[in-house]
């Protein structure tokens, strides 16, 4: 190939392998098409009769579930335009932890709408500016949707906890939420600090244990851990704590030692003295009253007899976080050498104990009045899937009391909020003069899309739905929205489905921010695929 | 072919061959950056090779990452990225003026014109041009405090080619503020000194300025305080843990006793220095609530960071080098050495320290400073791409309104200036010129209007009938740019739409440069082995 024959324009200037694409044809369309396909995907997991995926990653790991963060990201999505409503719905989980399938859901439908726009002739900068208006209505309105009181709230009333969990916790574990609603309340509560907004969600830990059943699960003050007492005392009550966080050893010089022995004598004697220097250390930790010992590294064998003489209980806990955390449950301070430590930097708890669950050896810290400190809800199911799933749904829940501690504010659950907003961005859109007009009343359809999925996922006429919710609606009954179970529209403040504000907020914002993104866009460049292993192409691409 | 006989598998293109080729590629790299122009460009998304995404309206940023072969358009390319190297902006620009000199240029050549005649009239319009422009300027006063608004509207003018308008808006400020926080009089302005410190969290409009540092680590203690106030700082240069010594040592010792003793003797330097700095900051602090803040540049290890948390130290290990300086201007006091002589002069202030934690990742507040000479620009934005998009925008922001500082100039935008130029080329310059060069003074003029003639068709708008108003306008005396909304003339001035000196002065004297090497250029030769592909 000589360059006499360059081909003129940008192909010929690029690399091998790169790829440019450009124009409505070309760029934007495909992108909308490649954002239509993966909402498709999120879309029937949506709401709480959301069907499940079943994901195979690259690692021949199996997931079963319908949480849409999980599910886009293993599907690695390749296609760049996807990928920004993909990083949208990662956004929203780093965020909020809930509502990532609205995230993705919605921008694939407001690009799907936006498609029709162009395919009528309207410009993708005309588009965004309607959407960009749009959007900035929408929050006006939602401001205006909030349930009026829901501002202020107790995050230690569980009933008030419980009810604005409710929603996301069903989207994920439909029918067992009323079960682990209480269980996730109950764990927050306990640990939520005097100033509600410093809480941690790392605070909330949850055990997964294979075994039993739902209704097996429960929650602990305190921790969880995964494994067995290093030393043959396994039971300690009313303990006090001493955790050093480098290890129960002899200590060690940076530089490195050599033992200098001359004779047979003192070969002996250095065994005996290093000895008598190890029980003095064990005996100096048990004389300051600690029962329990927590190393953060190894535990030396000869360390470990004298605890057992002196009847000290030892647990070994390698992660430097879970040791943190323990640390947080039990009030210690960890030591960095084995020391005596100081009364105050021993920590308590009510019991440690090991106990074998579903065959596995667990330690079980318990503390009934560390206060703020951690808890743990144990779950407990047949399958590690099942338990995966059940994670997740506690995960949100942890995290939606994370939200409502920030901003407790509600707005009307099961697709009422959408309907009004979709109701009153129409009825804006009338008034506005210019293009962007047919953009807001784009927008504002978009929303129905929501009513649309929760009910045709609950196997019920959309269409019949969609239009007696707007009937409702109109009349002035603004809350009202699906009732999933019987398949009628019910006034939600009756039936106690509240979505958290924000979550909706920041959902719908990063939604448009996205799709605003897809259409701006109106050239590609790719670089030719870097090396590497050649992957499958990822389950759930093609159709289904 | 003479060179065939030389080397039987060179490549060889001459005369015109060469010269279309040329031409080719730098009408063909005009075309992909035309799109960028203005308020009104499009973005373009850079896929790469690890799937990684970008989007830019950037030129520079986009000749950057589009790892570009074709020979001319290196060369262009080299000269647009110089363009950013020296003004920070008119990236774009210098590539769209390029490709049209040279398509100007194409139809006089193809017409049997010489084009050694050509870039003497392209020498002659330069030398004109850098005249005019001298004349054609407005005038900024910088004084003790420069004006805030037309660095405003200078920044305005750069941030709104490279983002949406409202972020765009709303960055001026920002800009405009951390510019002139970091200034001194008399002194060059180093924009080193401004810290662009990026999270990934909330939305591209919560971007925002600290006047202070932000730091992109935190406390490695647990039990260090999460936030303190009226913290006195100590930057520092020390190393807080032990080092193994350079030469190969170890110790002899016989029994547990003696190597605790060694163990104790080992820590013992690394103790005492902690130890100076728990004393200075029971100086300070005796008797106050003040807090004591060590942010070190070297590492601290466990036992000491154990040792200052029992002291009620925060301590920050492991700080970036250029985040030391910065510290020292933001909170003042200077950053030591050693701690041998500690006093409380070396104490910077702040009113807040506070550690902000998203997800695995922790960052440090040092706000509330007094007198600062160093700021964050904290850019926030929901995904990676947004953020590199801010951050790149940003960086041009600065540099336009240190540029408008040093050049204590503007100059029109809007297309105003190419127009008058353009008008001041054909009605005054190309009269005194002899001969065919003329032309070359013509095909410049035509070439300067490519920016106002881009501008309105990323608009959408008629670019014939945009230049004839323009053009007219400009007949009657008014200088007037083009109005993107509505496609009629405006006056800049009063609109707020102004250029860097700096920048409108780089392309007019890179662009005939580099046009003229390409112009001249009559044979292209590719040989030796490792240029040649296997076909």
């Amino acid at each position: 190939m000589g360059f006499q024959m360059q081909p003129y324009g940008i192909q010929s200037m690029l690399k091998e392998g790169h790829k440019h694409l450009s124009g409505l044809d070309e760029a934007v369309l495909k992108n909308i098409d490649a954002c239509k396909q993966l909402s498709q995907i999120t879309r029937t997991s949506l709401g709480p009769n959301g069907m499940n995926k079943m994901v195979i990653n690259h690692l021949d790991k199996l997931f079963v579930t319908n949480d849409a963060a999980t599910i886009v990201n293993e599907l690695e999505v390749q296609h760049p335009a996807a990928k920004i409503c993909v990083l949208a719905g990662k956004a929203q989980q780093e965020e909020i932890g809930d509502g990532a399938n609205l995230t993705i859901s919605f921008a694939g439908e407001l690009l799907q709408n936006a498609e029709e726009l162009i395919r009528m002739g309207l410009h993708p900068s005309e588009i965004i500016r309607g959407y960009s208006k749009g959007i900035t209505k929408t929050i006006e309105i939602l401001d205006e949707l909030v349930e009026q009181g829901s501002d202020t709230m107790d995050v230690r009333n569980k009933n008030e906890v419980v009810s604005r969990m409710k929603s996301a916790v069903a989207s994920k574990q439909f029918g067992q939420e009323d079960i682990l609603c209480p269980l996730i309340a109950d764990a927050c509560i306990q640990v939520c600090p005097k100033n509600p907004t410093n809480f941690n969600v790392d605070n909330v830990r949850v055990a997964k244990l294979l075994g039993g059943g739902l209704h097996n699960c429960s929650i602990i003050r305190g921790m969880v851990l995964k494994n067995d007492a290093v030393g043959s005392i396994k039971k300690m009550e009313k303990a006090k704590i001493a955790v050093f966080a480098g290890g129960v050893d002899t200590s060690a010089t940076e530089t490195k030692g050599t033992v200098l022995i001359h004779n047979a004598e003192q070969l002996e004697n250095y065994a005996k003295t290093e000895e008598a220097k190890v029980e003095e250390l064990i005996k100096a930790v048990a004389d300051s009253g600690a029962k329990v010992i927590v190393s953060g590294g190894a535990v030396g064998e000869m360390a470990l007899h004298f605890c057992e003489r002196y009847k000290l209980m030892v647990l070994k806990i390698s992660s430097k976080f879970e040791l943190r955390r323990f640390c947080r449950t039990t009030g210690a301070v960890a030591l960095l050498k084995l020391s005596q430590p100081n009364p105050d930097e021993l920590g308590y708890a009510d019991s440690v104990s090991v106990q074998e669950v579903g065959g596995v050896r667990v330690t079980i810290v318990k503390n009934e009045e560390g206060g703020n400190s951690v808890s743990t809800v144990v779950l407990r199911g047949s399958t590690d899937s099942i338990l995966d799933d059940l994670e997740r749904a506690v995960d949100d829940g942890v995290n939606t009391y994370k939200a409502m501690c920030r901003d407790s504010r509600i707005v009307p659950g099961a697709a009422a909020t959408e309907i009004e907003l979709a109701r009153r961005l129409k009825e804006f859109s009338f008034k506005e003069t210019g293009l962007d007009q047919y953009a807001i009343a784009k927008f504002a359809e978009s929303f129905e899309m929501v009513p649309k999925t929760l009910a045709e996922n609950a196997g019920l006429n959309a269409i019949e739905i969609i239009s007696s919710l707007y009937a409702e609606h109109a009349a002035g009954n603004t809350k009202v929205g699906i009732d999933l179970e019987e398949g009628i529209c019910k006034d939600m403040s009756t039936m106690n489905i509240w979505d958290l504000y924000v979550t909706k907020y920041f959902a719908l914002k990063y939604a448009a921010d996205a799709a605003c993104t897809v259409l701006r866009v109106d050239q590609i460049i790719m670089a030719k695929p870097a090396g590497g292993p050649k992957r499958d192409q990822p389950a759930g691409m093609d159709e289904d | 072919m003479s060179l065939r006989v030389l080397n039987p598998n060179a490549e060889v293109l001459n005369k015109s061959a060469a010269l279309h080729m040329t031409i080719n590629a730098a009408k063909g790299l005009q075309d992909v950056l035309k799109t960028n122009l203005g308020p009104k460009g499009t973005i373009k998304m850079l896929v790469g090779g690890a799937g990684d995404i970008k989007l830019t309206k950037d030129g520079n940023t986009l000749l950057k990452e589009m790892q570009i072969q074709n020979p001319t358009a290196i060369m262009i390319a080299r000269t647009a990225v110089a363009q950013d190297d020296a003004s920070g902006d008119g990236t774009t620009s210098t590539v769209l003026f390029i490709g049209e000199l040279m398509k100007q240029s194409e139809r006089y050549i193809d017409e049997g014109m010489h084009p050694r005649v050509l870039v003497d009239g392209f020498d002659i319009a330069k030398r004109a041009i850098l005249e005019f422009i001298e004349k054609f300027k407005t005038h900024v006063t910088v004084g003790e405090t420069p004006d805030a608004e037309i660095l405003k509207m200078v920044a305005r003018t750069t941030l709104r080619t490279k983002l949406y308008e409202s972020l765009a808006d709303q960055l001026t400020d920002i800009v405009v503020n951390a510019v002139l926080c970091v200034r001194k009089p008399d002194e060059p302005i180093d924009l080193f000194m401004v810290e662009i410190m990026h999270m990934r969290h909330k939305f591209d409009v919560d971007t925002r300025l600290v006047e202070g540092l932000v730091l992109d680590h935190g406390s490695r203690h647990p039990d260090m305080k999460r936030r303190v106030e009226n913290c006195h700082i100590l930057t520092c240069n020390v190393s807080l843990e032990y080092e193994k010594s350079e030469v190969n040592a170890g110790f002899f010792y016989s029994n547990a006793e003696q190597r605790e003793k060694m163990v104790a003797a080992e820590r013992r330097q690394v103790d005492d220095r902690v130890r100076k700095i728990i004393e200075l900051k029971n100086k300070v602090c005796s008797g106050n609530d003040n807090n004591f803040v060590v942010i070190n540049q070297k590492g601290i290890d466990p036992p000491s960071l154990d040792l200052l948390a029992r002291a009620g130290i925060v301590a920050l290990r492991r700080a970036k080098r250029r985040n030391m300086e910065r510290l020292v201007l933001a909170c003042g006091g200077e950053a030591v050495n050693s701690v041998d002589d500690l006093t409380p002069d070396c104490l910077g202030w702040a009113g807040l320290v506070y550690e902000h934690v998203l997800g695995e990742e922790k960052y440090t507040f040092v706000e509330n400073v007094k007198n600062p000479h160093s700021c964050t620009i904290l850019i926030k934005g929901p995904n990676d791409h947004t953020i590199a998009q801010i951050k790149d925008a940003v960086r041009d922001g600065l540099r336009s309104v240190k540029n408008t500082i040093e050049d204590e100039a503007v100059i029109l935008g809007a297309g105003a200036f190419e127009v008058a130029a353009s008008q001041h080329l054909v009605n005054n310059v190309k009269k005194t010129v002899q001969g065919r060069a003329q032309l070359g003074v013509q095909a410049f003029a035509d070439a300067l209007l490519v920016v106002p003639k881009t501008l309105a068709e990323n608009s959408g708008l008629d670019t014939q009938d945009v230049i004839i108003a323009l053009t007219g306008e400009h007949d009657k005396g008014f200088i007037v740019g083009l109005n993107q909304h509505t496609g009629d003339p405006i006056d800049p001035l009063m609109e707020g739409i102004f250029d860097n000196y700096s920048v409108k002065r780089q392309i007019i004297n890179s662009g005939p440069v580099i046009a003229s090497q390409l112009l001249l250029v009559d044979e292209v030769i590719r040989a030796g082995r490792n240029m040649r592909k296997p076909s």
